[in-house]
């Protein structure tokens, strides 16, 4: 079975799950994290040997990793249901123990994951602007100068480098294609090593138009909006899932 | 010029700082509690990462920084804070400079030992010991789980079991008992961590650059930080010398991490099989160096000093604990 793991209030995982059973693919389960959250039993084992999973949805559907195959993976965070009810004080250790839970079972599933967990972020690396403007232009993208200053709220320096007013453009990276656009080749292929140096298999490219008529690296997400990459992603996804997967 | 951040009285933080006023090192100090006397502005330009952090009076060009050691104590609990609302300017400014001090470490061109995103592998416990599996080493079998069932039977199976966090949030690791048996009902509520007790002698492996520094703890505790509270015994360190091939797993397993200073916590068993159970990424290692005479933050301070790659020392012949 293949698995699509994302929360009830994310399109782009509820059309992915739609897209993926429409073309065929079979089992397909979506799994709500807010299902995850309630009522669901757990039980993950690890050893020298290897790593286990069993999840016993409320509705009664078991997700065990010996018959999954892959998944979509766009969880970002455990829907927070029983740190909710955890005493004021216990709150954020059990949003942190959760998060750590969470981190250590979505390694463990079996199969082609997109995206792989990584320690800092459940769905691919969340990297801070900064980091992805060195990336960037490593990868051979124009990219803005980046400041940031003590003065300014952390929330700032998470913001879109686009100039208010600039025309957009988000593309997608999977696969080593680009979905979701026409760009010159140039900027395509360097939004493709952009996401290969960031190990992140699914990697959402934002780009701006400068003033020099370039396409300028704006901001990146390991959890993107899909719609955009309409029937080409769809279809990539579907043979990547079902070729990689274990027969 | 190294850069030291955190709070000085700290024993780890005052070691490092003590080592590299005996080597003469032109060192600076962010302290935390300072915070609101202090500036700080980067940028990235291409590849280029620039900027000043002004502490006091005197500004420092951030390319001057060849060593980073940030050791520093979550933000929103500093004493300076503790009688300001949630949302005051002064909370607000102590935040962002932090988050500003931080974004630069990781991506600046010095030695930083060691940047947040490698240190983020000890935030999940388990997720961790699949990384360490990757690398040879052996891991003691886990549950987690929500499921009391479970749990009475991997007990059963294994005699001796142990639970502990999941996360990084410090909790004393506890074995688990009849009385405990009672309430596992209470796990229903959220995955909780037990993992097999595993026999043996407790190795601690700090790793620096390529300097390795092993550490034999004698304790009948189940965790031998609280050895005095739970067996009445404090634990007995002793300086201890790893076999090549263990030093080599050690290192290889640490630069995989990505950490420049990392503390392993291995058990060596009788049949001399090496479990590892964690790699701690911000080591409180002043408690080995302070037992064992194990010049721990010395080799730190070089390691700042020299800004790029340590030695590697030979270390001697045999895994013995």
């Amino acid at each position: 079975m293949w698995l699509v793991l994302c929360s009830s209030s994310d399109p782009s995982g509820l059309w992915v799950y739609e897209g993926l059973r429409q073309m065929g693919i079979a089992p397909v389960e979506l799994v709500l994290a807010e299902w995850l959250a309630y009522g669901s039993q757990w039980e993950h084992r690890l050893d020298t040997n290897g790593t286990h999973l069993k999840i016993t949805l409320q509705d009664g559907r078991v997700l065990c990793s010996s018959r999954i195959r892959g998944a979509i993976n766009r969880l970002m965070a455990p829907s927070p249901g029983i740190a909710e009810r955890a005493a004021a004080s216990d709150k954020e250790y059990a949003q942190a123990e959760l998060q750590a839970f969470y981190l250590s079972w979505l390694h463990g599933l079996p199969g082609v994951v997109i995206n792989r967990p990584s320690a800092i972020g459940l769905c691919g690396s969340w990297l801070h602007p900064s980091e992805w403007v060195l990336r960037a232009d490593r990868a051979g993208l124009p990219t803005p100068v980046f400041r940031q200053s003590g003065h300014d709220s952390p929330e700032k320096g998470y913001r879109s480098l686009a100039p208010d007013g600039a025309a957009i453009l988000r593309l997608i990276t999977f696969g080593g294609e680009v979905f979701g656009g026409q760009v010159p080749e140039t900027t395509s292929r360097a939004c493709v090593r952009l996401a290969r140096e960031a190990k992140t298999e699914m990697l959402g490219v934002e780009l701006y138009l400068a003033g020099n008529g370039e396409w300028t690296f704006a901001n990146a997400t390991p959890c993107p909006d899909l719609s955009a990459g309409g029937k080409p992603l769809l279809e990539s996804l579907a043979h990547i899932l079902t070729a990689g997967g274990r027969p | 010029m190294i850069l030291v951040c955190g709070i000085p009285s700290e024993t780890p933080l005052r070691m490092v700082i003590s080592r590299l006023e005996e080597m003469g090192a032109p060192f600076v100090v962010f302290n935390q509690r300072h915070f609101a006397n202090c500036e700080m502005r980067f940028e990235v330009n291409g590849q280029e990462v620039s900027g000043e952090l002004r502490i006091g009076e005197r500004a420092y060009n951030l390319q001057e920084f060849v060593g980073v050691y940030p050791r520093m104590m979550d933000d929103r609990s500093l004493p300076e804070l503790s009688n300001e609302p949630p949302d005051s300017n002064l909370r607000n400014y102590c935040r962002s400079l932090h988050e500003t001090l931080t974004r630069w470490m990781e991506i600046a061109p010095a030695r930083v030992i060691n940047r947040c995103a490698p240190m983020a592998s000890n935030s999940s416990k388990p997720y961790q010991s699949q990384l360490i599996r990757e690398h040879g080493f052996l891991i003691p079998e886990i549950l987690i789980t929500t499921n009391p069932e479970l749990v009475r039977g991997f007990r059963a199976r294994h005699g001796r079991v142990i639970y502990k966090s999941i996360s990084a949030v410090r909790s004393i690791v506890q074995e688990l008992t009849d009385e405990d048996e009672e309430r596992l009902d209470r796990i229903r509520w959220c995955p909780t961590q037990f993992q097999q007790f595993v026999e043996g002698t407790n190795l601690r492996v700090h790793t620096i650059g390529n300097e390795v520094f092993a550490t034999a703890v004698r304790s009948e505790a189940t965790d031998y930080r609280y050895a005095a509270r739970q067996s009445g015994e404090p634990a007995e360190l002793r300086e201890v010398t790893l076999s090549d091939e263990l030093t080599e797993q050690c290192l290889r397993l640490a630069h995989a991490l990505g950490l420049e200073f990392a503390g392993i916590d291995l058990k060596v068993t009788p049949d001399n099989e090496v479990y590892c159970f964690e790699v701690n990424p911000c080591p409180g290692y002043s408690y080995y160096e302070a037992n064992t005479g194990q010049e721990i933050s010395a080799a730190v301070a070089r390691a700042l000093v020299s800004g790029t790659g340590s030695k590697k020392e030979e270390v001697g012949a045999l895994a013995h604990a």
